[in-house]
This record gives structure tokens, C-alpha cells and sequence, in this order.
């Protein structure tokens, strides 16, 4: 360790020690050529046991890799609830059924495409969270208990059903989880169920793209006027009628009353006979219901009062209707007892469906059913009814993916006997239901007993249909009509098994991999002593013969016993066995064992970061503040640095220590003012990263950030270099020109991107976009055509100063020549650290490209705090401690969020696919998106290397294996982090949060560290064998 | 920070010393009463503090400068006070060291209230800038993140103030963590780790009044000063070691 410091004397055995070697460095470097032939062989030979030490390393990290990748794939396949979504579109000329004997054979939405349609036109109006027992009496009649605020408050609709039941109808209205608006109107919409992942061709937006009534209509040239909550908007872009409808924000839950007079303030005009005429579906979204729900709870006088405003809303519109129009009044999910809802209690998944019109057109099967059900428990019709209800019902044909079956009141007749129509309506539903599965089959595998099942039930009904004849009586009808719904339920419980339910063993057996592999990279980071590249063979060996073997063990037992999953089991059976193979091998190295528990302060700082951060979460609170805490752990970092700085005993690192620790702690304040709120943040927080909280541009003034860096960021990097007297030959022509060139090009490319997107010069349009591609492309050019085959070939950053004055530069290397000359190695001390740190800028440049301006500057300061990090460790003597690689992987977490992402879908930002592209490429949009994304992981994870390598002497021994230990302490991080969102993610799946939060953050663990494994043991170290053998062309091969 | 460690002597100075408590029985008995009497008077006063922070905490200021006050006068020796003989007097320092030799009231309570003034002055801002550094508001909140470093201030590092006055070498071996363990370093050592694990409960969900800034930083570091203080004196003599 002695060789980081100055040489003042030449006294002692260290000394001569000292003398003899650097005479020979001297010989070495003064002339670049071998010494004697013997020499140049022991080089060669050397140089080739480097390089097979670390291609066996890179073989064995990738083992490992590929063992975490089997956990998270074996995971992933049983949590993640894929629903692929198809483009098809139903169509109003072609009807879903074969034999077309007595059926209707129409085509057009005037008459009815598949079927006679019942009402010209609709008012469907949404009350947002209208649960089923907001509308029926209070139960309790004579009870103890007493009535709640929201009982009794709004009965017209029970009342029009009882009354009327020919007119009215009001049932319980079922709705899937998550009982969130914009997945009802979804549901509502499509007819479909909701899953996690909605598989289609755009898989970022909110815009629905599978086939919908709201789309059928438009698409038939209906005039459909939307009035109220604005998600509709976002669903439906251009469904709307431009002049009529009046979106209204829908965010601000305070406000029980703007949304809703607006809706009834533009409604009842709409409905005067003078105006019926300019529309044909009027869709009115309230929303006091909900928010008072939400502000206050269900059982207080503000609900009663919202509840009998739209009693009184209802009563006006059932006046007003005309003979051709059908209303409806529905709740898209219902609330908990506190008012909120996003899961599946009963109360919240319990809403309301109360049909109306002014003649008589519906009715009941039994005459004990005029009354509406006293609970949510009786004949209860689920959501995605309504679509093919209110599709027939309108004319429509019915959407290509719905799931749903006609409500039996609105087609059995007046009289309650017309089991013909019923099992019409039921056939075309479920002839579609069929299309529909059919092409399922096709893409996603399904339960293939089930399906069979379910496919003779269709078949049975078909049956039962063709042999039934205009003589039939209604109970023949009753019978296919039972047929076809049971074909129809048994399809919707594949489909909800398929997409609702979790596979546990899958999910437990992924766990079970992750656990056991991060045990074994745990003991291989932090549990043996000495050189860890001498290992890799034994390690590799077992570890893959363990693999192999338990892949063709899984394979047996599959084989052998037909109820266990092929795939499955092999799978689990080659990660069991290659880890245990590892372990064997840990078993035979038993001598170099010691314990993986800390053994100092930074040992425990380590362990205590990241495990809090993987407990944390487990609460939606951490995880949702997550940017934060990571804030408050690297300050903690900093501030202990500082302590531990002036414990030093030599007055250089006390200096320098201190300094650099403040400068991390400041940094990393200053970064923390790069914000970008996530939803459930709000209202603590204040995004900074775009021009505004509602904007996806950069304000102007961030425009010069990218100029800054530019202008600055070489210059810092180039004071760590000269530090060390580093700054020679090739660190001279890429820090100082080509990064800064490269930065100074990603920065006009943003200052042209903002002038096409604001359209600062009207006319140039073309050429602004032309040429600020061509600079995104000559950007990444420097990095990879310039940056990289400097990094690959540059000389190791030395020179030579002769004689004169060595004394007044302590820094120096000095070499007595002689005893009559001297010479002075400039950047002796940092060799490896130099050479190796230009791949850290190279990829600074390559990633601050593909960041918003507000991104490159939060990356810069990632950089800087890289430099200022190796300092630290430098001056403190951590090299071999586990709290660098911790702390990069802090540092990387914290920047992705400072770098305008969050652990939230919506987040990512696509559109940087198209920064050097102006179409979507394989593989490259992808690969930039994850650029863009994981960006400050990426360049926290090359910088590992740089941890154990930065002042370190030439010649150490070791240094490969230290590589290793660091690059897999700091995979070890993000494992553990992937681990523990892992386990939440499958403990809590039937969490309201799921969806929003823990699942996102699962998804970004295992993707994390997948990349950070990739970019780890390529990159990074991949990187390494490059600048050692360049190293080793000067001082040998250690 | 820096600027101290430039200043620091090579010339090796003699081991840090634990601070004891001074040997009369006022002393001993209200070293242990302090701490009850400072969390009492605080959990009586913790519902102000949450209804509104800062005339709440600005208030509370008040008894708990003058408590700290009769703790150090009654309690520790003053700096370059002749109950720490070992403790290298040739630096006295400015202010709290001047009085020191006298004495009697003169030479406890004025120096108290010295270091009163230097903690107001120089490290309750200096606390109040690593706050923000660790994430405290920036741009509001000032008066809040003020008064908790005030409180924070008062109650860790007033008593060590009193003892080591103003001695560059003896406040680097501090916060260096290098002096050995007494029950003044304890308290200042457990209501900095205090305040850190007071952040914790800041994020959750609970929609709880006592979550706002800055009232669970305080209060960690309340309980953390009296746990720390009292370890500190179990533990006297010990070091702490960072390998």
C-alpha cells in the first residue's frame, strides 16, 4: 500500500527495495523493449495467463447471471398476467354465426347490424363509485341499526324499477379488480378483463386500441358528446364530438361540485327536443360521488347530499327523455368504508346498473324479480355486460375481444317469455366470444382441458340451436339459452384463470433460485480470502457441471411423472443444481472461507443500507419515496466519509478525504433538485424536471445545462487526473477534446430539439429535425467510434520528466538513474485508475446523450460524485471494502430517479428511441430506451472497477480477483434489492397496490439487475482486460 | 471542517480523557434526574409542537437552554476547568475558556451560558445547513429546520462545548469520533443517530399529525440524547473503532 504515498528519502529496506524495482520499471519504460528475449517470453507468457484467468472470471459471473435470470424468469412467468390485445375489429356486415337460417340477416347500424336494434339512441351517465346500496332502501327495516348518510338519499332508481318494471330495470353491477376508473372504463368499454400487462401494439399509452363500443360507434358515424371526467379522453382520443363535448379535470378530489354542475348544466340542453337531433350517445361522467367518498367517507351528510342532488339530477333527465332513447345510470365501482377503492372488497367492487326508457321494453323471467335484489349477493350482472347489451341494444356489432353476456331484463320481452330473442342474442354473443377465443388460442397457450370443455359446451349449444325450429316452444329456447351461458361462463373462467391468477409453485421456485444464488454470490464476494480469479476455474466447473446435470435431472423427472410441467422443472432443477455445484465448490475451498458478516463500520454501513432499503419495500411508503431515502443514505455516506477522513493519520488524506466528502454530500443535495413527482407523491412534491408538472419539454433555461456540462465536466474530470499527474498522451486528446466535443454536440442537439418542438423558426422545420439527428448520431459516433478504441488502445497514461527538479514534486515517482541523472514517472501512482476510468467517461457520454437536458446535468454530477467516490475510497483505504460497490449501486438507484424516471410504468421515456433515429430499429430502440432508462445504473456499474483499481500501485497482486469481488458486491446489492421486491411483490399480490406500486418495483429490480449483471461483467469487467494488458505492455502482467 | 484539519498540530498531544462527572453529590444525583426532567418537560409540551411547530418549538427553547445550563454548571467541569487535568490547557480558546479557573457560580454558569451563545451562533446553523443536506425542505420550512438544529444543537453538543471549549484539535478527535466514550460525547453521539432514525417514520402513510416536519427529527433526538448520555456512561473510557 506503500506506493501511493510519496517517496521523500531513499532510507530503509523499503527503499532499496523501492530503487531496484523502479530500475527496472525504469529499463522497461525508458526504452519499451524487452530486456532479453527471456523477458519477452515471461511477458507473453504472463499475458496469456491473464487473459485466460479473465475470460474464466467473465465465464463464471456469467454463471452466475444466468442463475438469477432462471429465478426471475421462473418468477416472472407465474406473477406477470399477460392479456395479449388484438387489433381485429368486429364488423356490422359480418355476424359472428354460421348458419344463417331464421336468424336475422342484416347489416347496417340503422336497422341493427347483427340484430334489430331496440333504441335509436343512448344517455349513459356514469356516477363515479356508486356503490349498488347507495340506490336500494335501507336494509335494516325495524333493525338496531340505524340508517347511514348514504341510505335512502337516492331513490328514483329503485323506485322507476319497482313502479315501472317494464320501463326500469336495477341490478347489482359486478366490477373486476383494480377498481380503479380508467381500468372500469375500460372493462366497460371492451368488455374485457383487466391483467397486469396489456400486450398490444402500444404497450406506453393509455389509449385503448382493441375493439370497443365507443370505437363501433364512432365508427358507424354515431355523434357521441362526452361530458365530465377527462379520462375518457385519454381512453378515446377523437371519439368525441368536438363542439358539444366538455371534459373536466378530474384530479382535484377537494372539489365535490365543478364536474358535476357541468355536467348537468350542458346535459339537460342536450336533451330538449331542439337539440336531439345533434347527437346520438351523450356519455355524463360524474364525479361528486367519488370525491365526496374520498374527502369524506361514505356515511356523512356530504355524501347524502351529493346522492340526493343526483336523485334530483335523474328525476330531471327521466322527464325530459324521449320515446327513442334508452338511459342508463351505472357506477363503475363502488367504495370501502373509507371512501376509497382501487381492490376487490365487496364494497368496492359492488356498483349499480339501472336501466330505463320510456316504453316499455324490458322485463323479468320471474315476477318475483320486479323488485330489485336487497343485496349485492343476488342476481348480480358483472360489468363486461353491458358492452354486448348496450351493443345489441344500439345496433352495434359486438366487440371483438368482449367477454360479456346480453343482460337477460333487457332482452326477454315485456312479458318476460321471449326465450327465442334471449337465445338469439346469447348465440351471436357467444358466437363472437368464440371468434374471439379461438384467436386467443393462437398466441397465448391456454388450459387445454378446459378449453376442450368448454368448446363441446359450444358445440352442445349449437346444436341444441339448429334443432330447435319456428314451432319451438319457449322452454326450448330456455334450454339453449342455458346452454349458451354456460358455454359463455366456462369461457370467462379461462380467461379470468388464465389472466387473474397467480401460479404460486412458479413464483415460490423463482424465490427459491434468487435466495440460494444470492447466497452463493454472497459468500463469493464477501466470504473467501486471497486472489478470487485463481478460483474462477473451480467455481465455474462445478457450478456448470451442476447446471447441466440438474437440467437433464429435471428433464427425468418430467418425464417420469407426466403431472410436472416440462419447462418448470427443468429449469428449477439447473439453478438448484448449478448452485450447488457452486456450493461444492465452496466446499473444496473450505481453507479460504471466512465469515460473510462485517467486520468494520463500512461492513455494517453496507449492510445496513441495503437491507433497510429491501425491507423498506415492503411498505408502499418507502417505496413510493424511495428517491428520498436513497438521498438520506448517500448524505449519511458522505458525512461518515468525513469522519472517517479526519481519523486519518496522514494530513494529504485527511485533506483530500474531507474534502471530497463534503463535495459528495453537496453533490448530492444539489442533484436531489432534479424531481419527477410520481402520482402518489403528490401534493409533496414539486417536479423540476420539465418546464412544468403538466409538461413533457424542457423549459428554456435548462437548455444550458448540457453547455455547462460541457464546458465544466472535462475540466473536473481532468483535475482528478492531474491529482496524480495522470493527464498525459490520450487522456489529453479525450477528456480535453473529444468528450468535450461529444458533450458540446449533445448539448446543440437539445437546443435544436427544443426549437423544433416549440417551433422557434417557423420554415425550418425539416432541417431543424434533419440535422439534430445527424448530431445525435455524430454524438454516439464519438463515444463508440472514438471514445472506445481510445479506451481499447491508448498507452497507459504515463510520461517522462528528466532530471532537474524532482523535489519540489512530491507526487512524482522519482528514479534515480545511476546516481548522476534522474527521471520522474508522471502518473506512476494512479496507473490503473487513469487508464481505466476513460470507460467511465465514454459511457457518460453515450448515456448524458439520451437524457433530457435536466437528466445530463443530474449525470454529470453522477460522474463528478464517481470521481469524487474514488477519492474517498482512495484516501480511506477501502479499496477491499464492500461499501464502494454498495454505494455505487446507491448512487446509480438514486440518479435513475434524479434522471426524471420513478418506479412507475408511465415514467419511462420512449421517446428517446427516437433521439439518433427517426423509426423504430432492432435492435437499437430498445437498447436505447434502456439507455435512457437505466442510464445511471449503467455508468455507476462500469464504474466499479475503478473502486479497486484507482491508486493502486502497477504491479499489485490481486488486482483481477479484487475486480471480481467488487463487480460482485455490487451485483450482490442490486440482487438483494431484486430478492426482496421480488418476495413483496408475490407476498403482497393481492394488495390494492399492487398494480401501482409493488409490482412496477419488482419489474424494475429484476430488469436492474439483469442489465447491471450484463453491463457488469461485460463492460466493466470485459473492460479491465483491455486496460490491464495496456498497463501490463509498461509494468508486466501482475 | 477542513480549515480545522489544516490547522491541526503534528506535535503529538497528550490522550483524550473521558469527561466525569464532577465528584459532588449534586452532581451525581442530577446527572441522572436531567434527562427525565429534558424529556419531561418536552413530552409535556409535544401536542404544542405538533399543532404548530414553530412557536412551539421556539418556546421550548427557552427551558431547555436554561436546564443544559444548570446540567453543565452543576454537573461537568468547564472547559480548562481543574477537573480535567490531563486535557491539554495551554489552548484555552476564546469565551467559555476565559472564566474557567475561577469557580464557584461565576465559573459555571457564566461559561454555560458562553457556550449557549457559541452553539446558537455557530453550530446550530452549521447543524441547520446539514439538515437541508440530508433533505430537509430548501426553499421552505426555514424557521422549522432552524429550530429543530437549535433543539438538536442545545442537547447534543452545548455540554461538550462547555467542556472542550473552542479547541480546534479536540473538536476535530470529536467529530472524528475519537475520543474516548463519557456520557457528554454519548448524548451527543445518540441524539445525532437519534435525529437520523427520527426520518424514518417521515414517508409512511399513516396521515399523522406528529409526521410533519420537523417533529419526529426532534423527538428521535430527545430520546436518542438520553439513551446515547446514558450509555455513555456505562461505556466510559471506550473507544470507537471504525476496522
Amino acid at each position: 500500500m506503500d506506493n501511493g504515498e510519496p517517496a521523500p528519502s531513499y532510507e530503509g529496506i523499503a527503499a532499496s527495495f523501492a530503487k531496484a524495482k523502479a530500475e527496472q520499471e525504469q529499463q522497461e519504460s525508458q526504452g519499451l523493449k524487452p530486456t532479453s528475449n527471456d523477458a519477452a517470453a515471461a511477458k507473453k507468457q504472463s499475458e496469456i495467463q491473464f487473459k485466460a484467468a479473465h475470460g474464466l472470471l467473465v465465464a463464471f459471473l456469467s454463471l452466475i447471471m444466468l442463475l438469477q435470470l432462471l429465478g426471475i424468469y421462473l418468477f416472472t412467468s407465474g406473477f406477470l398476467l399477460t392479456r395479449f390485445t388484438f387489433d381485429y375489429k368486429s364488423e356490422c356486415a359480418v355476424p359472428p354465426v354460421y348458419t344463417s337460417a331464421r336468424t336475422y340477416t342484416a347489416g347496417t347500424p340503422e336497422r341493427g347490424c347483427w340484430h334489430p336494434r331496440t333504441f335509436d339512441k343512448a344517455i349513459v351517465i356514469l356516477i363515479d363509485a356508486l356503490r349498488y346500496d347507495f340506490t336500494i332502501p335501507s336494509s335494516s327495516e325495524g333493525a338496531t341499526e340505524k340508517p347511514h348518510h348514504f341510505h335512502n338519499a337516492f331513490p328514483v332508481l329503485y323506485e322507476a324499477a319497482v313502479e315501472q318494471p317494464r320501463n326500469a330495470f336495477l341490478l347489482p353491477f359486478i366490477a373486476d379488480a383494480p377498481t380503479a376508473t380508467m381500468q372500469r372504463l375500460k372493462g366497460l368499454t371492451t368488455g374485457t378483463l383487466p391483467a397486469f400487462v396489456d400486450a398490444g401494439s402500444n404497450f406506453a399509452g393509455t389509449v385503448i386500441e382493441e375493439d370497443n363500443l365507443i370505437s363501433q360507434l364512432k365508427n358507424a358515424s354515431k355523434r357521441i358528446v362526452h361530458l365530465g371526467d377527462d379520462t375518457w379522453h385519454a381512453l378515446f382520443p377523437d371519439h368525441f364530438d368536438p363542439e358539444l363535448t366538455r371534459p373536466y379535470d378530474s384530479f382535484n378530489v377537494w372539489d365535490l361540485h365543478t364536474v358535476d354542475n357541468g355536467v348537468t348544466d350542458h346535459i339537460l340542453p342536450l336533451m330538449h327536443a331542439s337539440n336531439t337531433s345533434k347527437w346520438d350517445v351523450v356519455i355524463g361522467h360524474y364525479l361528486g360521488v367519488d370525491h365526496a367518498g374520498h374527502r369524506y367517507g361514505p356515511d356523512h351528510p356530504a355524501m347524502a347530499a351529493k346522492l340526493k342532488q343526483m336523485d334530483d339530477v335523474i328525476r330531471r333527465m327521466i322527464e325530459q327523455l324521449d320515446d327513442s332513447t334508452l338511459l342508463v345510470v351505472m357506477g363503475d365501482h363502488g367504495m370501502d368504508a373509507k371512501g376509497d377503492h382501487g381492490g376487490e372488497s365487496d364494497d368496492e367492487i359492488q356498483a349499480a346498473l339501472w336501466m330505463y326508457s320510456k316504453q316499455e321494453r324490458f322485463g323479468r323471467s320471474s315476477p318475483s324479480f320486479n323488485t330489485p335484489p336487497a343485496t349485492a349477493k343476488e342476481r348480480p350482472v358483472a360489468q363486461i355486460d353491458l358492452v354486448p347489451t348496450l351493443s345489441l341494444l344500439l345496433g352495434m356489432p359486438i366487440p371483438f375481444n368482449n367477454l360479456g353476456k346480453p343482460i337477460e331484463e333487457a332482452f326477454i320481452g315485456t312479458q318476460g317469455i321471449d326465450y327465442e330473442n334471449l337465445a338469439t342474442v346469447n348465440r351471436l354473443t357467444s358466437a363472437q366470444i368464440y371468434r374471439y377465443q379461438q384467436e386467443y388460442a393462437s398466441v397465448q397457450s391456454m388450459d387445454e382441458a378446459a378449453r376442450a370443455a368448454s368448446l363441446t359446451s359450444f358445440n352442445h349449444a349449437n346444436e341444441a340451436w339448429d334443432s330447435t325450429g319456428t314451432k319451438s316452444k319457449s322452454e326450448e329456447y330456455a334450454h339453449v339459452y342455458a346452454m349458451y351461458q354456460t358455454y359463455q361462463q366456462e369461457t370467462l373462467d379461462i380467461c379470468k384463470a388464465m389472466w387473474a391468477s397467480f401460479d404460486v409453485p412458479r413464483m415460490l421456485h423463482g424465490v427459491e433460485i434468487l435466495a440460494f444464488s444470492l447466497i452463493m454470490l454472497a459468500i463469493y464476494a464477501r466470504g473467501l480470502t486471497g486472489d478470487l480469479s485463481e478460483l474462477s476455474p473451480v467455481l465455474l466447473a462445478r457450478g456448470g457441471i451442476g447446471a447441466l446435470l440438474g437440467a437433464l435431472v429435471g428433464f427425468g423427472v418430467s418425464s417420469a411423472i407426466p403431472d410436472v410441467p416440462t419447462q418448470h422443472a427443468i429449469i428449477y432443477a439447473a439453478a438448484i443444481f448449478g448452485n450447488l455445484g457452486i456450493a461444492s465448490a465452496f466446499w473444496y475451498l473450505r481453507r479460504r472461507l471466512v465469515s460473510v458478516l462485517p467486520n468494520s463500520v463500512w461492513g455494517y454501513l453496507s449492510v445496513i443500507f441495503t437491507l433497510l432499503l429491501s425491507v423498506g419495500f415492503a411498505a408502499n411508503s418507502f417505496t413510493i419515496w424511495e428517491d428520498e431515502i436513497l438521498l438520506h443514505f448517500l448524505s449519511t455516506f458522505g458525512f461518515l466519509a468525513a469522519l472517517s477522513s479526519l481519523r486519518q493519520p496522514r494530513t494529504t488524506d485527511r485533506v483530500l478525504g474531507v474534502y471530497h466528502s463534503v463535495l459528495f454530500v453537496i453533490l448530492t443535495r444539489l442533484a436531489s433538485l432534479s424531481r419527477l413527482c410520481r402520482e402518489e407523491q403528490m401534493p409533496f412534491c414539486k417536479s423540476t424536471y420539465y418546464a412544468s408538472a403538466t409538461s413533457s419539454t424542457s423549459a428554456t433555461w435548462q437548455l444550458a445545462i448540457p453547455f455547462i456540462v460541457a464546458l465544466l465536466l472535462p475540466t473536473f474530470i481532468r483535475g482528478y487526473y492531474e491529482g496524480t499527474l495522470s493527464y498525459q498522451n490520450s487522456a489529453v486528446m479525450w477528456l480535453g477534446f473529444g468528450l468535450r466535443f461529444g458533450l458540446l454536440l449533445s448539448a446543440a442537439y437539445w437546443a435544436l430539439d427544443a426549437a423544433d418542438d416549440g417551433d422557434w423558426y417557423p420554415g425550418f422545420s425539416g432541417m431543424l429535425k434533419t440535422s439534430k439527428t445527424i448530431i445525435a448520431q455524430l454524438t454516439l459516433a464519438i463515444a463508440v467510434g472514438v471514445g472506445y478504441p481510445t479506451f481499447t488502445w491508448a498507452k497507459p497514461l504515463l510520461n517522462i520528466e528528466e532530471g532537474k527538479s524532482h523535489t519540489p514534486h512530491p507526487a512524482k515517482q522519482i528514479v534515480p538513474s545511476g546516481g548522476r541523472s534522474s527521471i520522474a514517472i508522471l502518473g506512476y501512482n494512479n496507473v490503473h485508475g487513469s487508464r481505466y476510468a476513460l470507460l467511465i467517461t465514454v459511457w457518460y457520454l453515450a448515456t448524458a446523450l439520451l437524457q433530457k437536458p435536466m437528466g445530463a446535468g443530474a449525470l454529470a454530477l453522477c460522474c463528478w460524485q464517481i470521481f469524487s467516490l474514488l477519492e474517498i475510497i482512495a484516501t480511506n483505504h477501502l479499496a477491499h471494502s464492500s461499501i464502494g460497490p454498495v454505494i455505487l449501486g446507491l448512487l446509480g438507484s438514486f440518479h435513475f430517479f434524479k434522471t426524471g424516471h420513478q418506479a412507475a410504468l408511465s415514467s419511462i421515456q420512449w421517446e428517446s428511441a427516437f433521439i439518433p433515429l427517426h423509426t423504430i430499429r432492432y435492435p437499437w430502440s430498445p437498447l436505447l430506451v434502456v439507455l435512457n432508462t437505466f442510464g445511471a445504473q449503467i455508468l455507476c456499474a462500469v464504474a466499479v472497477p475503478a473502486l479497486v483499481l484507482w491508486k493502486q500501485p502497477p504491479r499489485k497482486a490481486g488486482l483481477l480477483g479484487d475486480v471480481a469481488r467488487a463487480t460482485a458486491t455490487h451485483v450482490l446489492f442490486y440482487a438483494t434489492v431484486n430478492l426482496a421486491t421480488t418476495m413483496w411483490a408475490g407476498h403482497l399480490r393481492r394488495h390494492l397496490m399492487l398494480y401501482r406500486i409493488f409490482s412496477p418495483r419488482f419489474m424494475m429490480g429484476a430488469l436492474v439487475l439483469v442489465i447491471v449483471d450484463a453491463v457488469g461483467i461485460f463492460v466493466a469487467v470485459g473492460g479491465t482486460r483491455m486496460s490491464f494488458l495496456s498497463v501490463g505492455e509498461v509494468f508486466g502482467v501482475a | 471542517m477542513a480549515t480545522t484539519v489544516l490547522n491541526s498540530h503534528p506535535k503529538p498531544r497528550a490522550p483524550a480523557t473521558p469527561t466525569d462527572v464532577l465528584p459532588t453529590d449534586a452532581a451525581q444525583l442530577y446527572t441522572h434526574i436531567h434527562p427525565i426532567l429534558v424529556l419531561s418537560l418536552y413530552a409535556l409540551q409535544f401536542p404544542s409542537i405538533v399543532a404548530d411547530p414553530v412557536p412551539a418549538l421556539a418556546t421550548a427553547l427557552v427551558p431547555l437552554g436554561i436546564l443544559q445550563i444548570a446540567y453543565v454548571a452543576i454537573c461537568l467541569p468547564p472547559t480548562g476547568g481543574t477537573a480535567t487535568p490531563v486535557v491539554d490547557k495551554k489552548k484555552p480558546g476564546s469565551g467559555a475558556g476565559e472564566k474557567g479557573k475561577k469557580g464557584g457560580m461565576r465559573g459555571t454558569i457564566i461559561p454555560g451560558f458562553l457556550s449557549l451563545i457559541v452553539v446558537s451562533i455557530v453550530i446550530a446553523p452549521l447543524l441547520a445547513a446539514i439538515l437541508v443536506l440530508f433533505g430537509a425542505p430548501l426553499t421552505t420550512h426555514h424557521a422549522h429546520t432552524l429550530l429543530a438544529a437549535a433543539h438538536i444543537s442545545f442537547l447534543a453538543t452545548l455540554p461538550l462545548v462547555y467542556v472542550h471549549g473552542v479547541d480546534g484539535a479536540a473538536w476535530r478527535d470529536i467529530i472524528a469520533l475519537l475520543r474516548p466514550v463519557d456520557e457528554v460525547y454519548g448524548g451527543m453521539i445518540g441524539g445525532v443517530v437519534g435525529a437520523w432514525l427520527g426520518a424514518v417514520p417521515i414517508p409512511l402513510d399513516w396521515d399523522r399529525e406528529w409526521q410533519k416536519w420537523p417533529v419526529t427529527i426532534v423527538s428521535g433526538a430527545y430520546v436518542g440524547w438520553a439513551v446515547g448520555k446514558m450509555v455513555g456512561g456505562f461505556l466510559k473510557g471506550r473507544k470507537i473503532g471504525f476496522e
